[in-house]
């Protein structure tokens, strides 16, 4: 599910939230084009699903395991078309935020490791990944456009006893964890 | 979740086993009939004082609007079509099928997880990873499989109408022909659920029979169902959901004190 077979270009992946993630990527992207034109970015949301999602004034709204398959649903899409066709054309695409993001916060809303590591078994592995701190604050502006932001929004205004803040750290300590373990760098 | 945990809401289902509800799913391919079957079934329960409710496949208010439309634009992926009926499942189960059922409330279920299993692996996609996607199961009291040939299933659609492109298995077979497409996938389709048939053990219906047949076959083997206990079966599912739920975990521990 995951082979890549002879795609050429680059996986760059991002993870993390807030506005320190669209930074990233745009940073990336420049460095990339310098090596190559046409590489760019693949966004949360492209497929338009959590868009269409917050337009429904639906109570009571999804759980954490319900938005994890939504997450996973939107990359299916990207993966599909924006990152396999562009890393088959031998373009390099930075995918700003990719798996990590969904399962640190799934994780620190208690859902178990086995479970997204086999989930997101169909995404190919990336050749780099980094993480940026999301600082929080900002979360009405940035839920449009970030998934950290949207994730917590929706735990916070759910049928859940978990703290927004609670969430952001545990979520944090998961990538910190990704950057010890040699998995992933920090973006600076 | 901690052994401690555990232990917690296996207190709890114990003590709910008497009084909750039965999940009975409805399965088999498009045209089996199994629709009419389940009405018949729930009309039934209701007549003899049974309280029920239907839950039916793709139908959550939340995600039936956003699969909709990518149907509609043929964009979907197996792989996004799979996540976006498993959110839509997950969704339900939530909001309504593990509710109605904590309640006392008998759930009938017009496809269950098992529609999922059959078409997505017919699909191309690995039946562990499935399995997984949809995990936590939880596990209905009884199957009612309703079989029917390759041919009967393709006739009876094209009686009154043209499959649709997902349906048909366009996205996969790759065919031009909705209904030349729809005879080879849904010969992947039954062949899938056969296996599931005899891996979970399904109550299987002939249902090339007439209805009345079909329809006294599934009152006498529920009138002889033996449930099975959440505490064997379904531990990690409803915990994993009382966990998730305030409301719901507040009112299980309103039933325990």
């Amino acid at each position: 599910m995951a082979a890549r077979g002879a795609a050429r270009g680059q996986l760059i992946a991002v993870d993390g939230g807030g506005a320190g993630l669209a930074a990233a990527a745009k940073t990336l992207t420049a460095a990339l084009r310098g090596e190559r034109d046409g590489s760019g970015v693949s966004a949360w949301d492209s497929s338009g699903i959590f868009t269409e999602l917050t337009a429904v004034e639906e109570i009571p709204g999804p759980s954490a395991r319900t938005l994890t398959l939504l997450y996973a649903a939107d990359l299916a899409f990207r993966l599909r078309w924006q990152i396999r066709p562009a890393l088959d054309a031998g373009l390099s695409v930075v995918a700003a935020p990719y798996v990590e993001t969904a399962k640190a916060l799934a994780i620190a809303a208690g859902l178990p490791r086995k479970w997204l590591q086999e989930v997101f078994r169909f995404a190919p592995k990336p050749d780099s990944c980094y993480h940026v701190v999301d600082r929080g604050g900002r979360a009405k502006a940035a839920a449009k456009g970030d998934y950290v932001a949207c994730f917590v929004s929706a735990m916070a205004s759910a049928d859940h006893a978990i703290d927004a803040g609670q969430l952001r750290r545990q979520s944090l300590a998961y990538l910190t964890a990704l950057e010890k373990q040699g998995r992933c760098r920090r973006f600076k | 979740m901690g052994e401690r945990d555990l232990q917690r809401w296996r207190e709890l289902l114990k003590r709910r086993e008497a009084s909750r509800g039965l999940l009975v799913a409805f399965e088999g391919p498009d045209g089996s009939g199994k629709t009419t079957q389940r009405k018949l079934f729930r009309q039934w329960l209701k007549s003899e004082g049974v309280p029920v409710t239907t839950t039916k496949w793709n139908s959550s208010p939340l995600i039936k609007p956003l699969v909709k439309v990518r149907k509609q634009v043929r964009a979907l992926s197996p792989e996004e079509f799979c996540f976006l009926h498993a959110a839509d499942f997950r969704h339900r189960l939530e909001t309504e099928v593990l509710p109605a059922l904590w309640q006392g409330t008998t759930v009938v279920a017009d496809r269950y997880l098992f529609t999922a299993l059959a078409r997505d692996a017919a699909r191309g996609l690995p039946f562990d990873w499935l399995l997984n996607v949809y995990s936590p199961i939880l596990w209905p009291d009884v199957v009612f499989y309703f079989a029917v040939s390759p041919d009967t299933s393709g006739m009876r659609i094209a009686a009154t109408r043209h499959p649709k492109y997902y349906e048909a298995g366009q996205d996969v077979t790759g065919l031009d022909d909705p209904h030349a497409s729809y005879k080879q996938f849904i010969t992947r389709v039954i062949r899938e659920y056969q296996g599931l048939a005899l891996v979970f053990r399904f109550v299987t219906i002939d249902a090339e029979r007439s209805i009345n047949e079909q329809h006294r076959e599934i009152r006498e083997h529920y009138q002889q169902l033996q449930r099975r206990p959440w505490l064997e079966w379904n531990v990690e599912t409803i915990a994993d959901w009382l966990a998730q739920s305030t409301t719901w975990r507040l009112e299980a521990q309103r039933g325990v004190s």
